[in-house]
């Protein structure tokens, strides 16, 4: 299968007291046509910048060292400016937080649309108008064209979010990142944002970037995990795999922590003991070594490589045994 | 839209009664007394004269009594007469206005012009040599006097290279160039004083809009930054300039009376200013309400002109949709 | 509240500016109105700096002893409307209710009349001298002093801290004093420098056009109005004293510029 994205060495960092650090270290991973992958992790994981890399919409003070990012078989880091925004909207594309603040507040939704639709094709406005009344239509807004005439603020956050949606992919792109699209919803408006995401994928064959801290999200949605931890990719499996038998601690850790109704109420909850660490401050070796229960020695002395264990990658020195001894339990 | 439009009315028409009131007071309640200045110091003034003198111009009355009186007639037109030429205030005022509206207007268009090039210049590279230039001009322009611009105008224009007069008027009607003429250095004096302010105010508003999210999304789509400059940051960030603009206008009222007496303008600035000296509290009454009336009712047309454009604060009241 | 150490240039010009006023009379190499018509008419010379007027008197001590008046009376102005500003506004944030919506609204409507139109109003009702000058300015620069005064102290008495203060029974007035003005004191400094480079902005465009202080006593703006007469063929007489009120209001805006920069920083860098 073709790959959709090709990220190699992505890395990233800011100014601080002890000069220039790492937030998104040395990260490669690549994305297969037609693939929904599910990007987790805590807040500060790198894992929001990371998807702004793919955009190219990081800036000062945070900067891009090196990597190289391959977008269909067009690297795009290395590209003039100019060149790049032809690609944005038109061969990637992204969704954000919250809508209600991702859309002009002054500017109709149509209008909002139609200057994507314009940007991307060679219409007139008249047809460009036809055209974005069938793009709302194909996100499910009812009466799309009385609701074209709309204001943001007239209208509810999932509404919003199907806008924005429409919107991103009004260029017919290849990729689309979804950066927590559903956090700010209710779960309602998130299980329906979820299933029309799933559905328009599964229709024009988009490859799709969830980014999220949700892990139940993730696994409804993904077909593959990717779960970052202060700045590195930790590990990557198929999502049935992952969450039945994750290798690396700090995923088993994540997945241990979580809570539904199931858990046992009398227990106290599962936390990863500790902090992840500051981008000021990381340790030496593995990253996670400070708050593993399986560290030893090597793992303070190299960081473990993205190492291939059976079906997934994890970037452990001990994954296989981990594997193993997950396997069998 | 028109209960917004109720609402700013009466906020404004508050104002206005407390400035009206105010100023009226202070002409009456200040020591200083405009009999006296009428008469001057060479007539020997005998207290029976003074008072009569002063019951004859109503001065001996209740204050409150000389306020509705004075209000009353001020809504059938009748401002009062000069104390010093009997001239009626009203007409007075109606004869210089247009000058003053002429001069205001140019003002205006000469600050919003100036501000609508160089602020968006600002901002498209925020800290670039372009926005650092351009805001020494800001800074220094704070910082100067009006009518010290005014001087150095004459100095290089008038003087040095004999190009323009520095001083008379001569209505549209008599010839349009020569109007023409007579206004430019008055203009701009007055517009390079309220430009720092409108560019500052406008570079600040442009500047914190950049960081908003929908502008983030606007490059996501693959928009050039001109496009988002225009099409989408100055749009929001007029709505508080267009605010900040009405006090402008307010702040240029201000300079145009000097202006209009440096450049032998004769509007009612200069009007309010020849009353002053020969302490004709009649006339300063009458231009004051004037004045503050126009500055207040531009302050209310600009935020009508915000309802316009931020359909948010027009149309507050409207149902959310459902999902 | 003590700033680091770095220099500031607009400090230290503004002390400069002060301290040459306060000198004037060791600094100035002649009596300011002492009429020499031999010299009269001439330019920026070696035994006139900067020049003479027309009856002969010397342009630079005339300016020394100006910048006295003017900076008298600008401080003073200033003052005035620091300590009217800040009651203002603390009665204001402290009572609230109606009392707040009158003091503002009365500060609104303060400012809804153009400066020099009210200045106008007043001083031809008293007259200008030293006395009269200050309290008018300084009344029209107390409403933003007020406003600021009102809404730092109404955020202050919202901070946590404060409201546990209250509920533990410690009485407001203490608060205000021992809590609320040492946080304020950076926003009323900025205040106090903006309001000083328009308290001298105002009086020489009072002076300028006549209704500030009157001859034989000179600020810089009576100075700059005698110059506009002559301004034809000895421009100098205007120049000067133009130079010295731009460059003490330049000062005197960048000084609070600087201040409010620092707070700012400070406040972010937490």
């Amino acid at each position: 299968m073709k790959n959709a994205l090709i990220v190699n060495n992505l890395t990233l960092s800011v100014p601080s007291s002890k000069g220039r650090v790492r937030v998104v270290d040395d990260v490669s991973f690549d994305i297969p046509a037609g693939t929904k992958v599910g990007l987790v992790g805590e807040s500060g994981s790198g894992k929001s910048l990371t998807a702004y890399s793919l955009m190219r919409l990081i800036k000062d003070p945070v900067r891009i060292d090196k990597g190289e990012i391959f977008i269909g078989d067009r690297e795009i880091l290395g590209m003039s400016m100019k060149e790049f925004r032809h690609m944005r909207g038109n061969d990637i594309s992204m969704i954000y937080q919250d809508p209600m603040s991702a859309l002009n507040p002054i500017m109709r939704i149509g209008a909002q649309i139609i200057e994507s639709i314009q940007l991307h094709s060679d219409v007139n406005h008249a047809q460009a108008r036809k055209m974005a009344i069938e793009h709302l239509a194909s996100v499910g807004i009812p009466e799309p064209d009385r609701r074209i005439d709309s204001y943001p603020f007239e209208m509810s956050g999932g509404m919003l979010q199907r806008v924005v949606i429409a919107i991103a992919l009004s260029g017919e792109p290849k990729v689309l990142i979804a950066d927590e699209a559903t956090t700010a919803l209710d779960v309602t408006t998130q299980d329906r944002v979820l299933t029309l995401i799933d559905k328009l994928a599964a229709e024009r064959g988009l490859s799709v970037l969830l980014i999220t801290h949700d892990l139940g999200v993730a696994a409804q949605f993904s077909d593959e995990i990717m779960v970052m931890y202060a700045g590195k990719l930790v590990e990557r499996g198929s999502v049935n795999q992952i969450f039945s038998n994750p290798v690396h601690p700090y995923t088993k850790a994540l997945l241990d922590s979580r809570c539904d109704y199931t858990i046992d109420v009398t227990k106290p909850i599962n936390s990863i003991a500790g902090q992840p660490p500051r981008p000021d401050n990381r340790p030496e070796g593995c990253v996670f070594s400070p708050r593993c229960e399986h560290v030893q020695l090597q793992c303070r002395e190299g960081v473990p490589p993205l190492i291939s264990v059976q079906d997934r990658l994890a970037a452990c020195f001990r994954a296989d045994e981990l594997y193993q001894v997950g396997m069998v339990h | 839209m028109g209960k917004f439009l109720i609402r700013r009315a009466t906020s404004s028409f508050i104002v206005l009664a407390m400035s009206v009131v105010m100023v009226f007071m202070s002409i009456r309640i200040l020591p200083g007394d405009p009999v006296l200045a009428k008469l001057g110091a060479a007539t020997e003034v005998t207290p029976a004269a003074l008072k009569a003198l002063r019951e004859e111009a109503g001065l001996n009355r209740p204050l409150l009594v000389q306020l509705f009186s004075w209000i009353n007639r001020a809504l059938h037109g009748d401002l009062g007469v000069s104390y010093f030429s009997q001239f009626p205030v009203t007409r007075l005022v109606a004869e210089r206005i247009p000058v003053t509206l002429e001069l205001t207007f140019f003002i205006i268009v000469i600050a919003v012009v100036l501000s609508l090039i160089l602020a968006p210049l600002s901002t498209l590279k925020p800290g670039s040599i372009v926005d650092r230039v351009i805001g020494y001009f800001t800074s220094t322009g704070l910082s100067v006097p009006g009518f010290v611009i005014g001087i150095i105008f004459i100095l290089i224009f008038s003087l040095q290279l004999q190009w323009l007069p520095s001083r008379g008027y001569v209505p549209m009607s008599e010839g349009v160039a020569e109007n023409l003429k007579l206004m430019i250095l008055p203009s701009i004096t007055g517009g390079l004083t309220a430009t720092p302010y409108l560019v500052r105010y406008l570079r600040a508003s442009m500047l914190e809009i950049k960081q908003s999210p929908f502008v983030r999304t606007a490059e996501g789509k693959g928009l050039s930054s001109a496009r988002i400059l225009f099409r989408h940051i100055l749009p929001n960030s007029l709505v508080p300039t267009l605010t900040m603009l009405g006090l402008i206008v307010g702040y240029t009222l201000s300079g145009v009376v000097v202006i209009e007496y440096m450049f032998g303008l004769p509007g009612i600035g200069s009007l309010a200013i020849e009353s002053s000296f020969k302490r004709d509290y009649v006339v300063i009454q009458g231009v004051a309400l004037t004045i503050i009336s126009f500055f207040i009712l531009t302050t209310f047309l600009f935020d009508v002109l915000c309802g316009i454009v931020d359909p948010r604060l027009r149309l507050a009241k409207e149902q959310k949709s459902e999902v | 509240m003590k700033f680091k150490s770095r220099f500031s240039f607009s400090g230290f010009l503004i002390l400069l500016i002060l301290g040459i006023c306060l000198a004037a009379p060791i600094l100035s190499p002649y009596d300011p109105n002492a009429i020499g018509v031999a010299d009269s008419f001439s330019g920026p010379t070696g035994s006139h700096w900067f020049g003479a007027d027309d009856l002969g008197r010397d342009l630079l001590s005339r300016i020394l002893y100006g910048g006295r008046i003017t900076i008298l009376i600008a401080m003073s102005a200033t003052l005035i409307a620091l300590i009217i500003g800040t009651l203002w506004g603390l009665t204001a944030g402290v009572r609230r209710g109606w009392v707040d919506e009158f003091l503002m609204r009365t500060a609104d409507a303060t400012m809804a009349i153009p400066q020099i139109l009210f200045a106008l109003v007043c001083i031809s009702a008293v007259g200008a001298s030293v006395i009269s000058l200050p309290i008018v300015v300084g009344i029209l620069l107390s409403p933003t002093t007020a406003r600021m005064a009102r809404s730092a102290v109404v955020t202050e008495l919202s901070a946590d801290y404060v409201v546990a203060a209250i509920a533990s029974g410690t009485k407001r007035s203490r608060l205000i004093i021992s809590e609320v003005m040492p946080n304020i004191a950076p926003q009323l400094l900025v205040q106090l420098s903006i309001n000083a480079a328009a308290a001298v902005m105002l009086e020489a465009t009072l002076s300028f056009i006549g209704l500030g202080i009157q001859p034989p006593n000179a600020s810089w703006g009576t100075l700059m109005l005698q110059g506009y007469a002559k301004i034809w063929n000895t421009y100098w007489f205007v120049f000067f004293p133009a130079m010295a009120v731009t460059i003490t209001i330049l000062a005197f805006n960048a000084y609070g510029e600087r201040i409010r920069v620092t707070m700012d920083s400070r406040r972010s860098s937490i």
